[in-house]
């Protein structure tokens, strides 16, 4: 498995605009482009409302932009291949998503991520924007141990803060409570990934990293960051069987407990490998006597063509069970 | 010298890509050639910028157009220097080193790096000290372009505390980091316009 080094694109330089226009052609119905790099609901939700704005680099989607619509995100703010968007940007998907009751803007923990958000919130400070906070968001263990939570990264397990977080603020609520249950839906979500290929960047067309054929690495990042070093590839069961305890030891995840499971496709993996995998998982779970409420199986946030997954778990309780199953209409994320 | 710098960003695109693809996802050279061309083209739109305009200018088509840590730590470079020259319209050599120092401090602060973490501190730091310590402009400039290259180069042999590439570990060793390599870009083509702008005495 080789990272595609041909892509199907026009110039390099306009792939995020023309990816841009075509998913808002596509999808008109649930999304609207403001100016070059937002993507905003088609219709956005009543005045009184908490805005959710989340930006990031593109190379990931689906991620974020078939998060935006009702019951979910209200603004994305798009930035080049991997790379986070800058603070004038940020600071214009603030505008756009707040409805004069806070905008909360969600971090995916990355370097420039946060400090582009930190750099926008400073800058609408100076300009007198007011009730706009972050929340940093991470599940990635294999990025830091266990204790040094807030250092981990930002990775497919954000998917469980959309729904929920999106869900929380279609109600009358308070950008404090939009945060805190930003951070009760991270403090139980936990992903770890895997890889078989590298990818190669659109932009430059380059291999990100080689990876020789037969090997995996576990504990891949959402950008191709190295994990915990190279292996020999082995079968589904096994890698499910090497990748589920960490996971589960470090919440922990215990007998009784419900999670929602999300299987991510990083993007060159067939749906076939992941049912196989899926199928491990659950029978692994169910000796543990974890109770699955609902699972996902697909490419939710992707790294372009890497043949990968992440396993994601989230715990969830009654609250989140009725936000988990609230209506939903974003382009990748429908629930009736 | 802000057209000199885009160039010599734009002739490096390449190379930059190339050490970050040893480190990170080998963009940074695109990036850095977009942001320093932004900014060239947005300074060529203002009328009679003063010098707090320039760097004002700077700091954002740095910081919104390369995106990312780069952009939000080269922006800050920029942004700190803009309280310093405010007023100011004719700059002497102590001017300038306030500049650089405040630049140089709030990248340390943003980034929170320091000296030997393999960041373009690396390059920034020994640069500013050595055209602190110059006795003019053109030996400051000189000064600080080979302590820059020097501070690059040394990023070779260290492990990376921040970034993507603090993942590798000691993987990162024998990579120079892109970020001080531009730095030392910065002061080379800073240094090259100086020496041919001198006998015209521009800003």
């Amino acid at each position: 498995m080789t990272a595609r080094k041909h892509k199907l694109i026009n110039e390099p330089d306009r792939i995020v605009n023309e990816m841009l226009d075509g998913f808002c052609a596509a999808y008109s119905d649930i999304v609207r482009r403001e100016g070059d790099r937002l993507v905003a609901r088609a219709q956005p939700k009543a005045p009184g409302k908490v805005g959710l704005v989340m930006g990031g680099g593109s190379g990931h989607e689906p991620a974020m932009l078939g998060w935006v619509g009702q019951g979910l995100l209200d603004v994305n703010i798009v930035g080049e291949v991997f790379t986070a968007p800058g603070p004038e940007r940020i600071l214009d998907g603030i505008r756009a998503a707040d409805r004069g009751a806070g905008v909360l803007l969600c971090v995916s923990h990355h370097e420039g991520d946060r400090l582009n958000a930190e750099i926008a919130l400073e800058f609408g400070e100076a300009e007198g924007i007011e009730n706009v906070d972050m929340v940093i968001l991470y599940d990635d263990i294999s990025s830091a141990p266990k204790g040094r939570e807030s250092e981990r990264r930002g990775t497919a397990g954000l998917f469980f803060v959309w729904k929920m977080l999106g869900a929380f603020c279609e109600g009358d609520v308070t950008l404090a409570a939009a945060k805190a249950l930003a951070e009760k839906v991270r403090d139980n979500t936990r992903s770890l990934a895997m890889s078989l290929s590298s990818c190669a960047s659109p932009v430059t067309g380059e291999v990100m990293f080689e990876m020789a054929p037969g090997e995996m690495e576990i504990g891949m990042g959402l950008h191709g960051e190295i994990g915990q070093g190279r292996r020999k590839a082995l079968s589904a069961d096994e890698t499910i069987d090497l990748m589920l305890p960490p996971i589960l030891d470090d919440l922990p995840y215990q007998a009784g407990d419900e999670v929602l499971v999300l299987l991510n496709n990083s993007g060159g993996m067939t749906l076939m490998e992941l049912f196989i995998l899926y199928r491990r998982a659950a029978a692994r779970l169910r000796q543990a006597g974890i109770g699955v409420y609902k699972s996902w199986i697909g490419p939710y946030a992707t790294t372009l063509e890497t043949a990968g997954f992440a396993l994601s778990l989230c715990r969830v309780d009654g609250q989140l069970k009725t936000l988990w199953d609230a209506p939903a209409n974003g382009a990748y994320m429908k629930q009736l | 010298m802000i057209e000199a710098i885009a160039r010599r960003m734009s002739t490096e695109r390449e190379a930059l890509n190339r050490l970050d693809a040893a480190l990170g996802d080998g963009d940074h050279g695109t990036n850095v050639a977009a942001g320093f061309s932004a900014a060239a083209a947005d300074i060529g739109g203002l009328e009679n910028p003063s010098a707090s305009d320039l760097w004002l200018a700077m700091a954002k088509a740095v910081m919104n157009r390369m995106g990312g840590a780069s952009g939000a730590i080269f922006g800050t470079f920029f942004l700190k220097g803009v309280a310093v020259l405010r007023g100011k319209d004719r700059l002497n050599k102590r001017d300038m080193e306030a500049v650089l120092e405040a630049g140089l401090q709030g990248v340390k602060a943003r980034g929170k790096a320091e000296v030997g973490d393999k960041t373009m501190v690396d390059a920034l730091a020994p640069a500013v000290t050595a055209f602190s310590r110059a006795g003019g402009f053109t030996e400051g400039w000189s000064s600080a372009a080979e302590a820059a290259r020097k501070g690059a180069a040394c990023t070779q042999d260290l492990i990376a505390r921040h970034g993507r590439a603090k993942y590798l570990g000691e993987r990162a060793i024998g990579h120079i980091d892109p970020g001080a390599c531009t730095i030392a870009f910065l002061f080379e083509a800073t240094d090259a316009w100086w020496r041919e702008a001198q006998p015209i005495h521009k800003r």
